[in-house]
């Protein structure tokens, strides 16, 4: 599985694709739970992926702005994958892994509008946000 | 003697009434189904794993492991990932968790190659049948197994005898839309006939309108497939008997032009030979070919029916072209199932476009159908405004798309792969080819049309990917054991008998000539009952 700072990274990454506004984070809402458990099943093969991506991340955080991501911001964090998503980078990252984070956002998004029963969107949060009611 | 009078492989839209037919008829049948028997609690509703929303799994079937097939491009493929062409392996199949759309073909669409001459390369042909065929077997599925939806809007069609048994569901906020942009526009509207109870029939209750129809079982049971109308049927009459989880292995033969039975496979690995006087293939479009190109005999060594190289060839389904708008206001009013407007303005005399489709609005979508699928290729993917923007248009978007009468091609075919083995050991089916470039000429003519639908309703923003071509299939897969007159062209006739064969016929959408520019459930079920009803008067 991920290390604990991994997590660490994880956490700021996934505030970062689903910050909080009225409504809670992606964190808040599951979305790690969603993810941890997503890595030791049905997307076993994406793990060694993520864990280089979220080390490479890391590096690229101390390169560009000298701290750890997790102590960024949400602009500078923003600032940061918006940079990488344009393949910007600072430090030595293949091309795969910046397309990478296209992937990963669609994981986090997944659970976050995902049923409940898949970890994240706690409390049906995000279903409330956007207006899906289940009445029957 | 045989063990039974006949056996019906498969319980999806065309084996359910195959067996009521035949059971309640005094026929002893036994009905196999290589799936599980599900209930709507294990079903489920997992937004990631269902008939309709595939990422990791699905919840009716196929099991992912153990089931694999293959295509033209090495891919070994598992049944909830692109290109398997799935629709469903359980009690009922697709029917279980379908959105229940119950349309008729339109007469024209069983004279395709007549109306239109036969494009190059194409494999476009006549039905042997035509819609007046067909229409008493319609209406006996309208009303024994339960279809709402209002005649008198059926323009396109010619007039019902009876009319519905049951008074179309109320208009969702999203079809009050579209229903303005028809006015608009000066296009016909009709209300979508569906197999769901509007109002209690036969002993079960009206719909609930929940927002979990369209690939999901029903919450209350209100919702019509083979699961809980047909099959029930056959039990009631005390002469079917149901056995689910067995695989049908090979078809047996006496080598004289008649089968004899089945070899099966239990779940638990137990092998059987079961023999009947009659066998019934009700396996869906993909698996009814892959069985008889499975069963090799002396007289013929590439499969029964198979001697003129016609089993699995036209393999059809449906291009659903359309497009997705983005409303000033919000429209949706969280009323299930959803779609219930149409217009089949679009699916003849479209100048030189050959044939068309029918058009509609689309049924309730979860919020992660419209993040993975009707979300606008510009709007924000991640951060503050990507989530601000689900929040304030997921109530604002809708689509309007519809299933296209495909052109086939004889190369877009099932075949087997004997190198790759499913669970049992036995080869799988293997995809390959397209359908015919006329089908995305004809998808590209519809998809502009949902364009123009969406934009005269009032949507500030239109978007949507343009056809291409590739082979279908899947949900609305058709078209591989084609009906007609001639065996060179053709593997079953016009009562769906293997022409080989004495006592060999397939009723589900395998002989569909052309697939129609509709959803085919009832079609299937439509001929099933006719093909049935046909053994029994001529037993
Ligand atoms: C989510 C979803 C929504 C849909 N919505 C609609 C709709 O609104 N309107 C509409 O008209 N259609 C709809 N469809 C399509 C519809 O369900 C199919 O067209 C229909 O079920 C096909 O009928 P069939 O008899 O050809 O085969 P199927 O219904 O697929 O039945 C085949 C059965 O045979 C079994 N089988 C196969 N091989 C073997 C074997 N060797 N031994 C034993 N058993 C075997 C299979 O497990 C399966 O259960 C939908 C489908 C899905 C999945």
């Amino acid at each position: 599985m991920l290390e604990p700072r991994q997590v660490l990274t994880l956490q700021a990454l996934v505030d970062t694709i689903i910050p909080e506004d009225d409504y809670p984070g992606g964190w808040e809402s599951g979305v790690g739970d969603y993810l941890l458990r997503q890595l030791e099943s049905d997307l076993r093969n994406c793990l060694t992926a993520y864990r280089d991506w979220l080390d490479a991340l890391e590096i690229e955080a101390e390169r560009v702005f000298r701290r750890p991501f997790a102590s960024l911001d949400l602009e500078s964090r923003t600032a940061l994958l918006e940079a990488i998503e344009q393949g910007d980078i600072k430090s030595a990252w293949s091309v795969d892994r910046a397309t990478f984070f296209a992937q990963i956002v669609e994981h986090c998004t997944e659970g976050f509008y995902a049923d409940p029963g898949n970890g994240a969107n706690r409390d049906g949060i995000a279903w409330a946000m956007v207006g899906f009611e289940v009445t029957a | 003697m045989s063990q039974y009078d006949v056996i019906v492989v498969g319980s999806g839209a065309g084996g359910g009434v195959t067996a009521a037919v035949l059971a309640e008829a005094g026929k002893s049948v036994l009905l196999l189904e290589r799936g599980r028997e599900l209930s709507t609690e294990a079903i489920g509703r997992d937004h990631l794993r269902n008939q309709r929303v595939s990422l990791y799994g699905h919840n009716a079937g196929p099991d992912i492991d153990g089931n694999p097939r293959t295509s033209d491009d090495g891919r070994v493929i598992r049944p909830h990932e692109p290109g398997y062409l799935n629709n469903a392996a359980c009690l009922g199949s697709g029917t279980r968790v379908y959105a229940a759309q119950a349309w008729r073909y339109m007469p024209q669409d069983f004279r395709m190659a007549s109306i239109y001459g036969v494009p190059e390369d194409s494999s476009l042909a006549d039905w042997p049948i035509s819609y007046d065929d067909l229409a008493p077997y319609y209406e006996k599925v309208e009303w024994e197994l339960g279809v709402c939806g209002d005649d008198r809007t059926m323009y396109h069609l010619p007039k019902y005898k009876k009319p519905y048994p049951m008074p179309a569901l109320p208009l969702p906020g999203k079809s009050r839309v579209h229903l303005k942009g028809l006015e608009a526009l000066g296009w016909r509207g009709l209300r979508m006939p569906r197999l769901i109870n509007s109002i209690p029939y036969n002993d079960r209750p009206a719909c609930a309108y929940c927002q979990h129809c369209f690939g999901f079982g029903c919450p209350n049971d209100s919702k019509n497939g083979s699961h809980n109308t047909t099959i029930p049927r056959a039990l009631r009459s005390g002469n079917c008997e149901l056995r689910s989880q067995v695989m049908a292995r090979e078809l047996l033969t006496s080598d004289a032009g008649s089968v004899n039975g089945l070899s099966v496979v239990a779940a638990d690995g137990t092998e059987e030979v079961i023999t009947a006087g009659v066998v019934v293939l009700s396996c869906g479009a993909v698996e009814t070919a892959r069985l008889l190109l499975n069963s090799a005999t002396r007289r013929e060594p590439n499969g029964i029916g198979n001697n003129s190289d016609q089993v699995g060839r036209h393999l059809q389904g449906h291009y659903y072209p359309g497009a997705s708008g983005l409303f000033p206001d919000e429209i949706y009013d969280g009323l299930g199932p959803g779609a219930s407007i149409a217009t089949c303005d679009f699916n003849h005399d479209n100048g030189d476009i050959i044939g068309g489709g029918m058009l509609t609005d689309s049924d309730v979508c979860t919020p992660i159908v419209v993040w993975k699928s009707q979300y606008p290729p510009d709007a924000p993917r991640w951060g503050i405004e990507a989530k601000r923007f689900m929040r304030e248009n997921f109530r604002r978007i809708n689509d309007i798309n519809g299933p296209v009468h495909e052109i086939p091609h004889p190369d877009g075919r099932v075949t087997i792969n004997s190198k790759v083995r499913d669970r049992y050991g036995i080869p799988v089916a293997h995809l390959s080819g397209t359908t015919h470039p006329e089908t995305v000429r004809t998808a590209s003519f519809i998809h502009e049309r949902a364009r123009e639908w969406l934009r005269a309703s009032g949507a500030i923003k239109v978007w949507g990917a343009a056809p291409v071509l590739r082979l279908s299939g899947g949900q609305h897969q058709a078209g591989t054991c084609r009906m007609g007159e001639d065996p060179a062209t053709s593997v079953v006739d016009k009562w769906c008998r293997v022409h080989s064969q004495d006592n060999l016929f397939v009723a589900d959408a395998s002989p569909h000539v052309t697939n129609g520019g509709f959803n085919p459930a009832e079609t299937i079920m439509a001929l099933a009952w006719r093909t049935a009803e046909n053994i029994v008067n001529s037993w």
